[in-house]
This record gives structure tokens, C-alpha cells and sequence, in this order.
């Protein structure tokens, strides 16, 4: 895993995401295998051959295409957070990598990066998918909130992440490559109960001041 | 590294780590990780002073050795540090010791080591876990799947936990499903997983999941059932999860009923799950082929298959059935309030279909279906893919009725301009596909062409404020236009029509630069076109890695491999096999990460697709392509070339590769979707052939083609280096052969090539001597090269290896009477013979950049491979130093070896200076290019013929648009836009193919020459 691939950003087609980084570093966490309530659109679990399937999705300019241990690590520890669905014919129509981490109440699901084929944009594939990892924060590992990191210029995606009820709970600065600031987007879960975890901060962060890389 | 930092924290003062003091290692370990290697060699050296025989110490030495490049003193220090192991009983064996060890080893290629030290450690302290898992780990990294096994089995034995258990069971079903295990196995892993719960039940949802599959893998269905709804199946969180599992199990045991009220509780929840609604349908028909007859992989891998088999079934059951699946629909659909819930209403299309297959059903119906679909979805760019699967049940007749129905619609109906923008985009795709393409007049096409690009352009004002970075609407467009095009250029043979393509899609680039469909056609137009640079440049654009590497690259490997873009293609095989290379390297630690993280399924996953990876029919391909990319680098030195060889253990390992692919399937892990309709698959594109009917070939027909024919190719291909290392070691043993009292050189080496030799010819079809008599035939003039086909360059090789073989086998009056093949001549008279046969129909044709690959191909490989040879005949007619005028007994055979060699040389100058003239005048011609002088008049004229009208509908565009409507950026753009700079570069490219042809050709002239001056001075 290189810093400059977990760097880069990743969008789909109204709404992009990506989180910081990824650590090499043994998550003492525990995985829970859960599916979640899966809606509409047939979304599954992601496997291993998807990953030969997904080039239409990947060709996508701003879709990282990971090395093969960021796929496969995050396949390892959070199989339930890498979902992908699939549209009749069996086209990828778009997918969601994820994982759960923190300690005590910030004990958080996050989605490192979500991606929609050009074909299935405008549908809200991407809010099916994020509902999926939400559900499963909620339900399967009790996580307080779900967050993630965009582009402060990627507007589509701040209103789309917005819409889907997530406030900017900060700015980090230059956290994308050390050119451009990200804002971390959250939205509480139920078992936050007073809300505590979306308390916009008042003052930006550097990359370094962040809890997890 | 951070593991082992992480078993070091929180050891406090005086501790010790792998029997060191703690504070003497730590910063050890914190300088290798702030790479200051130089340090960390100095701490541990003075650690080494004081501890000499600490393996740890020396594993640290030799992890940082390893770091700085120095392999075989790392090496040298861990096997020192193993000895240690092995015979001092007092020293320590900890994990700490042996997993730095391991690293290091990982990192030299010697798993083996490391196991060994592991296996060696655990039988000296066989209840440590630590160890043992070590162990486990060294026999994933090994696919070992039985001592994983056994090993798992002793820590379970140990601690007792449900995870080893799991451990256990999954190297088990990994040997039945990877290895060679019988499926008597997976009983034995019933058993254990049996006793185990009937003492501490099971506690994992994965560890359940693994359960139910054991038992599927061995059709135990009812048990299965019963445990998913006995107390184990609470372990599953989510009821739909477990009803998927209920409803697959059902259908496989053969209650279909059944199987299908669940699959309707299912949709219920999920009513968008189209796939659920394909399983609820089949087993309501009690449609047992969705089920049976799959490998227990495909079951649960839900892989699709073909589910167009309808089983009898009597009529009154099957109306009763269809009638349920109504009404469950129409409660979907009233339920439904999403605009963006599509599957209860493609279910109506499903019924009416399967009615159809019946022979129930009403074609009217379905249109209606159809039409209703379109009304409501009509707009969505996944319409036209959502609804392929029902125009294949209606007649011609029927489609052109659907047709005429949805444009009665599109045209009534009132939308906002997006949605009326989207149907009327459906509706072309629609046009397309419901129309026989062949049957439609080039004037049709042409039109529908002009209206494309029209309407985007019409349209761009709809994504005035849109970031540049979003999709715009109407992007499609521009791919529909360019396809239409091509197709216009296929019929029509004009050229322009190519052009336009490529116009119309460097117009959308110019307004978005990020639309990769553009990118990918364009790619296949320049490589058509013959600007292999350009259409490098713009697979370049499509920023393909990692794993693209292995799906993707298909779109321009095939091209770049027949190019002169050699750096180019050195580089895209590094990256190709350093990706690969790299995952096989890695992938087992992931594997590792799997069972500690108990996520058995992936465990079986991750091991399945390094195997899949492994087999890639592309990996095999790029693994011979490198080396040969070298070898014709290099040809004109042959000393070079034997060191290239040298890597491969003398073209060996090739061989070694051969028996592999001869023991496991080829796997074929390309994305053709990503490949534009008129190269469906890399073998083929129909533009280089004339118009045909292509509506009846299925791509499926010819990827099954591909699959027969590409292994072929590549063991072709693999035979090719250790031929060239034993026809230059051969003219080598002519030399001892020559020296050494005339005696026949290394009989092995001959009757290895002879083998090879047999093999290649059979590769073409024939036995060798068969084979020989038509290469003679056709050297001879007795046959015209068109004999070879498509396989010319096989030929050739043949030719020119079998030449090497006689020569220096001291057999030619005798072999003369088996083979109708004369030596030297022959193949002199065979390299003259294909290229002026090339020569002869491109100069009776425009398609010289079609056919320039060949000619190149002919140049740098049978050519060079006889350079090659000749090189090294040379080297022993004209021994370099004090040797050169003493001559040894066998001095008899140097005359006739010194003549023959002499002609083939001033032959091979012969028709290489008549092609490198001939190239010089292409390139004089393509300063006058047709291409270019097409395009100057589509642009000077008014716009009569149709890609004049493109290049018109474009020009107009940029002329009348203003920033008010499209907005600044997009009218930035379009003035911005310049046509002739694209079609210039076109040309100009093409050009630069040929000089560098050109290049190529002329230095293997300098080679040639220096070759004959060299025969001279015998």
C-alpha cells in the first residue's frame, strides 16, 4: 500500500468518497458477520473475482484502482463492508468499501470509498450502498456514527453526502497529497444518543492530529 | 515490521525480547523503520559482539542485509542463524526470533527455510501456540494444505478453541477444492466440526456459514436446512441473509414450493433484487437447472447460468404457478413507490417471456410490456441492457412493431429535457437493436450518425453548470456516433468515415477530457489506423493498473506486441508482471489475515484467485514476451542474447512453463466488454476483413474460439526461447565439434532441438517432414506463401530452426533423403519469398500500415533468430585472438560451412536493403497522405458527403455557440477545439512507425554488414 494511492481521491459519479488511509498496523477490532437490510437493487457481498469484473466502474477517472493488498485486507478484516451491486445481466453497477474501528465512543463505521458505473448513474445506487453500510454500522457492530472524508471542492458529493444526512464535522487540512483539504462527514447513529459524535469542531485539523490513519 | 515493533511495546525496563535485552533491540527495530539502515547495521553488529550466537541478533542482521540489497550475505547470515537453531539447544527459539527470520526468508525466496525452522521449533516446544501458528502461517505461504491442516488439528488439540477447529476445516475443503483431495474428505471435516458443537456449540456466523457450505459441497441439504433453522441459524443477524441460504437449499433438495415462499418473503423486504426474482420465478416453474448440475462453487457463488430451459410441465400446474407470480407481482408494483424500483415491473416482461417459452404465451403482451417499461424507465442509460434478454424472443416483425410503438411514445409524451434527452438516446440504442444492422441503407446509418452528434451538441447547454468532473448528459452520444461510423467505414471503405470517428470523439474529449469510453475507442481506431504511439498515449490516458492490468490491458497488449514501440512494451510487461509478481508474493500473508480474522469464506476465495491469477492465459503470455522483446533488442549481439537466456536457464524455464500449462486449464480473466463492437475480442476486427453479415456471430461463439486457439499460441511462443539458446549452442558445438576431431557435437542438444522441433510443426498441423516439404515448396516457388495463412511467421521459424539443426547435426546427406527442405537455401529463398510477397500486395493496396506489424515481425524474429545463428557460425569460422589462422582436424567442414553462411548473409543484405528502399519511399508517401488529403477536402468542402456533414454539424457547433448557453468552461473548450491538429497527428504518426521501421531495419543492415565483413576474412 503505497500513501500516494490512499491519497487519492475517489468519487462516483455525483458522490465520491475516500478515507484518509489504511495502516498495515493489526486492528485489534473484532468483525462481526452480518449482512445488512438490503433494499432495491441486488447488492451482495463483494468477492474476489469482482474484482475482474469491475473495469467499466474502475476506468472512471477519479476510481482508484487499489493495489491488490488494500482490496484483499479490507475483504479480510471487513468482508460486511464491501458490497457491490449488480443490475440485470449481471453488470456491476456500482460498489462500497468499508470498515469499523475506534475505541470507546468513537467506535465508528467508515466508508473509504463508494463508486457508481457511469451507466447506473443518477439512480441512487450510491445511497442504496451507503444505507447498506450504515445499517450494518447500526446493527451489527453498534457503532456511534458513520463517517468519511471528500474533497472540500467536490460540491456534488457534499450535497449528496448532505442529502443522505451527513454533516462536515471538520476540515483537514491538506490532507490530499498535501494540496487540498478533505472534510470528515458524519451521521450519527442511533446509539449516539445525544448526537455528541456530529458536533461540528471549530477549528480545522492537520493530517497528523487525525485518530486514525 | 510494526508487528514485531507492536511485540515489543509494553515491555518494560529490563525486559527481553527474543532473549535479548529489550533496550538494545528497540532501536534496532526504530532505525530499520526510518529506513536508516546504516545505523541500524552499526547497533546490531555491536549487539553481535556481545551476543555472537543470538539468531535473533542475526536474523536483525540479516533483515537489514536484505534491505540494502545484499541478498546473498543475508542469506548466508540466516542459514547461520538456523544452524544456531538446530544445534544449540540452549539458544532461544521464540516467535520473535523465527518471525523475523521468516520475513527475511519470505524476501529471499526460501519459504522452505523458514518452515523448516518453524517445523524444527515446534517439535521442540510443541504446545506453544505462537509457534504453531508460525508454523500454520509457513504452511499457508506453501499451500500446504494437509499440514495446515494437521497443524490446525494440534492447536485446537492445544487450546481448544472453535478457530483453530475452522482452521482445520478450511484446509481441508481447500484441499478438495484446490488440491487433490477427495470429496471423502469434506466427511471428515463434518465430523469434527460435528463432535465440536456437540460439546461447545459454535459461536461464528462464518464459522455456521462454513457448516452449511460443508454440507452443500456434499448435497447434505436437509441436514443443512435443519441446522440454519435449528439454534445455530440465530446466528446470522440478518433474516435475509438467512433466507437467501433457506431458499437455496430448498431448491437444491428439490423443493421448489417451498423454495419459492421464501424467496417471496425476500422480495418482499428486497423488491428492487432482480436476482431473487429470477429464483422465485424458476422455482415456482419448478425450474430444477438453476440448481442442479452446478459445481458446488457456482452454488454458492450464485454464478448465473443459462435458465431458458423449461422443464415440462404440465399446463393447468404451470397457469396456477404464472397466476401466483402475477398476483405477487402486482402487490410489488402497488407497494412500490420509487421511481427508481425497476425489478416488479421488468417482472411482468419475465412472465410474459417464460409464456413465451412455453408456448403460452402472447408476443403482444410482451410488447405491451415492453412499451410500458419504456414509458416508465425509458429514460435510464440501463434501459436498453435492462430489456436485451426480451427482444431475443421476438420475431424481426415483432421488433420492428415494439419499435414503431416506442416512437409513437417518445414523440407524444411531455418530459423535462434531461429525461427527453435520455429517451431519445434510448430509443437510437433501441433502433440499433432491434434493426438487422446489414439490412439498413449507409444512408441510414449515416443519418442516425448526423443526428447523434447533433443532439449533443444540441444538448450541451443541459450541462451548462455541471462540474467538469461529473458525467454530462448526452456523453453516450458520441460513442453511439462514433460506432455508427465505423460501421459506415466498413460498408463504405471510405476512410473518412475513420476519420470522423475519431474527430467526433476528440471533440468530446476536448469538452471532457475524462470520458474513458472515448478513450477506449480511440485507442482501437489509432492502433486500426496504424498510430500505435497515439493509440498507446491514449490507453496511457486510461491510467490501467493493478488489477486492470490483468482485465484491461487486452485492449492494446496484442497491437504494442507487433509494434516498434519497444520501450513501450518493455515497460507495460514490467508493470504487468512486477503486478502480478508481487500479489503471488503477498497474497498468502493476506490469507493469513483471512484466518486470523476468522473470515473463512475468504480464506477459500483468496486461494482460488491466486490459482485463477496463476493460470492467466495473459501471465504465461507476457512471461515468454519479455524475454523474446529482449532477445530481438538484442539481436545483433549474440553474447547478449545468451545472457538474456542466461535468466531463463537457457529457455528452460519456458519449457518448464509448457508442462505446467499442460497440467492446468488457462484461465482468461479479460474484460471484453471494454472492447468496442468491431474488435470483440483481441484476435479479431472485423474492419481488416470485408462486410459481412456479423448479426448471427455470437461474441460467446468466438471467445470460446479464442479459448481453444490462444494456448496454442502461447506454447508456440514458449518454445521459442530454448530453440534460439540450442541453435546458437549448436553452432557452438560445431566449433568443439569441429576442433574436437570432427566428432558429432552433444547428441542431447540435438535431439532436444529435434523434439522441439517436431512439436513446433505439430503446433501447425502437420508432422515435421510434411511440414518441411511445404516450407520447401514454397522456397522453391512451387507454392505461393499464402499456404502459411494467418501462420507465416511460424513457418519461418520452423525454417530457420530446422536449418540450425541441420547444419550442426552433421546429417544433412542423410536427412537430405527424409526432408524436401535444402539447407541455407531454403530458407535464404523463404525470408526473400514472404516479404516480397508482403511487399507485393501492399503496393497493389493502401493497407500498409495494416501490414506493416508483419513485416516487422518477419525482420526482428525468424530474421533475427538465423542472425542469431549465423552470428555464432561466424564466431567459429572466425575465432576472435592468436586462434584465428589455426585450424583444427574437422577444418574440412569450414569451407562449405564458411560459403553457406556467406551467401545467407549477402542474401539477407539483398532483401533487406530492397525493403529498407521500399520503406524509404512509404515514407515520402505519407507525406502525401491519403488520410491527410481526405480530411483537407471534408474540411475545405461544404459538407456534401456524410463525414464532411460530421466535421460541419461539429464546426457549427463551435462557431454559434456562446457562453451564455453552454456556459464558460464548455465554450472554453470548444474554442479550443482543433480539428486538423488530430488528423496532422494521425499522419504524422503513422510516419514516425515507419521511420522507426525504418531504424530498425537499417541498424540490422549495419549488423549484417559487419557480419559479412567478418565472413571476409575467412
Amino acid at each position: 500500500m503505497t500513501w500516494a494511492g490512499a491519497h487519492r481521491l475517489i468519487r462516483t459519479g455525483v458522490a465520491t468518497e475516500l478515507n484518509r488511509g489504511w495502516s498495515r498496523r493489526d486492528c485489534k477490532s473484532e468483525t462481526n458477520t452480518a449482512g445488512g437490510r438490503r433494499k432495491m437493487t441486488s447488492i451482495r457481498k463483494f468477492r474476489c473475482e469482482d474484482l475482474l469484473r469491475f473495469a467499466s466502474v474502475n476506468l472512471d477517472h477519479l476510481t482508484e484502482t487499489f493495489n491488490m493488498s488494500f482490496y484483499l485486507t479490507y475483504l479480510a478484516r471487513w468482508p460486511d463492508y464491501f458490497h457491490v451491486a449488480e443490475g440485470p445481466g449481471k453488470r456491476i453497477m456500482g460498489y462500497i468499501m468499508g470498515k469499523v474501528e475506534g475505541q470507546g465512543e468513537s467506535w465508528h463505521g467508515h466508508v473509504t470509498a463508494v463508486t457508481v458505473a457511469p451507466e447506473y448513474r443518477r439512480q441512487q445506487v450510491a445511497k442504496k450502498l451507503m444505507n447498506l453500510l450504515e445499517d450494518i454500522s447500526e446493527k451489527s457492530d453498534k457503532a456511534y456514527f458513520v463517517d468519511l472524508f471528500v474533497r472540500a471542492s467536490n460540491i456534488p458529493a457534499i450535497k449528496m453526502y448532505e442529502k443522505l444526512g451527513y454533516v462536515i464535522y471538520r476540515r483537514v487540512l491538506r490532507y490530499y497529497s498535501g494540496e487540498e483539504d478533505a472534510l470528515d462527514m458524519r451521521k450519527a447513529l442511533s446509539r449516539d444518543v445525544d448526537k455528541k459524535s456530529i458536533i461540528p469542531l471549530k477549528h480545522p485539523i492537520t493530517p497528523d492530529e487525525l485518530e486514525y490513519d | 515490521m510494526t508487528s514485531m515493533l507492536g511485540a515489543l511495546a509494553g515491555a518494560g525496563a529490563g525486559a527481553v525480547a527474543g532473549g535479548l535485552p529489550e533496550r538494545r533491540v528497540r532501536p534496532i527495530w526504530d532505525a530499520i523503520d526510518s529506513r536508516q539502515f546504516k545505523n541500524a547495521l552499526k547497533l546490531v553488529s555491536a549487539l553481535l559482539t556481545k551476543h555472537p550466537n543470538s539468531p535473533y541478533a542475526l536474523s536483525l542482521k540479516a533483515l537489514i542485509l536484505e534491505r540494502t540489497g545484499k541478498p546473498d550475505e543475508a542469506l548466508s547470515i540466516c542459514l547461520k542463524a538456523k544452524e544456531l537453531l538446530f544445534s544449540n539447544d540452549s539458544a532461544l527459539t521464540d516467535d520473535l526470533t523465527l518471525s523475523t527470520l521468516q520475513i527475511v526468508l519470505h524476501r529471499l525466496d526460501h519459504f522452505d527455510l523458514a518452515t523448516s525452522c518453524y517445523e524444527h521449533a515446534c517439535a521442540k516446544y510443541p504446545s506453544n501456540l505462537d509457534l504453531l501458528m508460525g508454523l500454520f502461517n509457513c504452511y499457508v505461504r506453501e499451500s500446504a494444505f494437509v499440514k495446515q491442516q494437521q497443524t490446525a488439528i494440534k492447536m485446537y488439540k492445544v487450546a481448544g478453541e472453535e478457530r483453530f477447529l475452522l482452521w482445520a476445516v478450511c484446509s481441508i475443503q481447500l484441499q478438495v477444492l484446490c488440491g487433490s483431495g477427495g470429496e471423502k474428505l469434506l466427511l471428515l471435516a463434518e465430523g469434527l466440526l460435528k463432535k465440536h458443537i456437540s460439546t461447545h456449540s459454535l459461536h461464528e456466523p462464518e464459522a455456521l456459514a462454513v457448516y452449511i457450505a460443508l454440507l452443500e459441497q456434499q448435497e447434505k441439504y436437509a441436514d443443512a436446512l435443519e441446522i440454519l433453522c435449528g439454534n445455530l441459524g440465530s446466528l446470522l443477524p440478518v433474516e435475509v441473509d438467512k433466507l437467501q441460504i433457506q431458499g437455496r437449499l430448498l431448491a437444491c433438495k428439490g423443493e421448489y414450493y417451498a423454495a419459492a415462499e421464501v424467496f417471496e418473503k425476500i422480495l418482499e423486504i428486497c423488491p428492487d433484487d432482480w436476482e431473487c426474482f429470477q429464483h422465485y420465478l424458476g422455482c415456482l416453474l419448478e425450474d430444477g437447472s438453476r440448481w442442479e448440475n452446478r459445481t458446488i462453487q457456482d452454488k454458492l457463488l450464485k454464478m448465473e447460468i443459462s435458465d431458458d430451459q423449461t422443464p415440462f410441465f404440465a399446463d393447468d400446474l404451470f397457469d396456477v404457478r404464472i397466476s401466483r407470480a402475477t398476483g405477487f407481482v402486482q402487490k410489488l408494483q402497488e407497494k412500490s413507490g420509487s421511481d427508481f424500483i425497476r425489478c416488479p415491473f421488468l417482472a411482468d416482461l419475465e412472465i410474459e417471456r417464460k409464456k413465451l417459452l412455453h408456448g403460452q404465451g402472447d408476443s403482444n403482451k410482451l410488447i405491451e410490456y415492453l412499451v410500458l417499461y419504456f414509458s416508465r424507465f425509458g429514460h435510464l442509460a440501463c434501459f436498453t441492457s435492462d430489456v436485451e434478454l426480451f427482444l431475443q424472443v421476438l420475431s424481426p416483425d415483432e421488433r420492428l412493431k415494439l419499435l414503431d410503438k416506442v416512437l409513437k411514445i417518445s414523440d407524444s409524451d411531455s418530459l423535462g429535457p434531461v429525461k427527453k434527452l435520455g429517451r431519445s438516446i434510448t430509443v437510437f440504442k433501441f433502433q440499433e437493436m432491434t434493426r438487422n444492422a446489414g439490412q439498413i441503407p449507409v444512408t441510414d446509418i449515416e443519418d442516425s450518425a448526423l443526428e447523434m452528434v447533433q443532439m449533443y451538441c444540441d444538448n450541451l447547454p443541459l450541462s451548462k453548470d455541471l462540474d467538469q468532473q461529473e458525467s454530462m448528459h448526452g456523453e453516450e452520444l458520441l460513442s453511439m456516433a462514433c460506432n455508427a461510423l465505423v460501421q459506415l467505414f466498413w460498408r463504405t471503405r471510405n476512410l473518412g468515415y475513420i476519420m470522423a470517428a475519431v474527430i467526433v470523439l476528440e471533440f468530446g474529449l476536448t469538452i471532457r477530457r475524462y470520458i474513458w469510453q472515448y478513450k477506449m475507442s480511440l485507442l482501437h481506431l489509432y492502433s486500426f489506423l496504424g498510430a500505435s504511439s497515439l493509440a498507446y498515449e491514449k490507453y496511457k490516458a486510461l491510467e490501467v493498473k493493478n488489477i486492470l492490468l490483468e482485465s484491461v490491458s487486452h485492449n492494446i497488449l496484442p497491437q504494442i506486441l507487433v509494434s516498434p514501440l519497444w520501450t513501450d512494451l518493455s515497460n507495460l510487461l514490467k508493470d504487468y508482471l512486477k503486478f502480478m509478481d508481487d500479489h503471488f508474493r503477498e497474497s498468502a500473508d493476506l490469507t493469513c489475515l483471512a484466518y486470523r480474522h476468522r473470515n473463512y469464506s475468504k480464506v477459500i476465495e483468496f486461494v482460488q484467485f491466486k490459482e485463477r491469477l496463476q493460470c492467466s492465459n495473459q501471465y504465461f503470455l507476457v512471461r515468454v514476451e519479455l524475454p523474446l522483446l529482449q532477445i530481438k533488442q538484442n539481436a545483433h549481439n549474440v553474447d547478449e542474447v545468451k545472457c538474456i537466456l542466461e535468466k531463463s536457464r537457457s529457455g528452460a524455464v519456458f519449457i518448464g512453463l509448457l508442462n505446467e500449462m499442460g497440467s492446468k486449464s488457462l484461465t482468461f480473466n479479460e474484460d471484453l466488454e471494454t472492447r468496442p463492437w468491431w474488435t470483440p475480442i483481441p484476435a479479431k476486427n472485423y474492419l481488416s476483413g470485408p462486410y459481412e453479415d456479423i448479426s448471427n456471430i455470437s461474441t460467446e461463439e468466438l471467445v470460446k474460439e479464442r479459448k481453444a486457439l490462444l494456448p496454442k499460441y502461447i506454447e508456440r511462443r514458449c518454445l521459442l526461447p530454448r530453440m534460439i539458446y540450442l541453435s546458437i549452442h549448436n553452432a557452438f558445438l560445431l566449433k568443439d565439434g569441429v576442433e574436437a576431431n570432427g566428432s558429432v557435437p552433444d547428441p542431447n542438444i540435438l535431439s532436444e532441438l529435434m523434439s522441439l522441433l517436431e512439436r513446433y510443426a505439430k503446433f501447425l498441423g502437420h508432422p515435421l517432414n510434411v511440414a518441411l516439404s511445404v516450407i520447401g515448396d514454397v522456397a522453391r516457388g512451387s507454392k505461393s506463401v499464402e499456404v502459411f495463412g494467418a501462420d507465416l511467421i511460424d513457418w519461418v521459424n520452423l525454417a530457420v530452426f530446422f536449418n540450425a539443426w541441420r547444419v550442426s547435426s552433421h546429417e544433412e546427406a542423410k536427412v537430405a533423403e527424409g526432408y524436401n527442405f535444402h539447407c541455407w537455401k531454403d530458407v535464404d529463398s523463404l525470408l526473400k519469398k514472404c516479404l516480397v510477397h508482403k511487399l507485393e500486395t501492399i503496393s497493389t493496396d493502401t493497407s500498409i500500415m495494416s501490414d506493416l506489424p508483419l513485416i516487422l515481425q518477419l525482420m526482428t524474429e525468424p530474421l533475427a533468430w538465423h542472425c542469431l545463428f549465423l552470428q555464432s557460425c561466424i564466431r567459429i569460422l572466425v575465432p576472435s585472438g592468436k586462434k584465428k589462422k589455426k585450424t583444427g582436424s574437422g577444418d574440412h567442414s569450414s569451407p562449405k560451412l564458411a560459403s553457406a553462411v556467406r551467401d545467407s548473409v549477402q542474401s539477407l543484405i539483398g532483401f533487406m536493403e530492397e525493403l529498407q528502399k521500399w520503406l524509404r519511399e512509404w515514407v515520402v508517401k505519407s507525406e502525401d497522405d491519403n488520410l491527410k488529403r481526405q480530411f483537407l477536402s471534408m474540411t475545405s468542402r461544404g459538407g456534401a458527403e456524410g463525414p464532411e456533414k460530421v466535421y460541419k454539424i461539429l464546426k457549427d457547433t463551435v462557431s454559434s455557440a456562446s457562453s451564455a448557453e453552454v456556459g464558460d468552461r464548455i465554450m472554453g473548450a470548444l474554442k479550443s477545439w482543433n480539428p486538423s491538429e488530430h488528423v496532422l497527428r494521425v499522419v504524422a504518426e503513422q510516419r514516425a512507425m515507419l521511420l522507426q521501421t525504418l531504424s530498425i531495419c537499417e541498424s540490422r543492415i549495419g549488423a549484417l554488414n559487419a557480419l559479412n565483413k567478418q565472413i571476409g576474412q575467412v
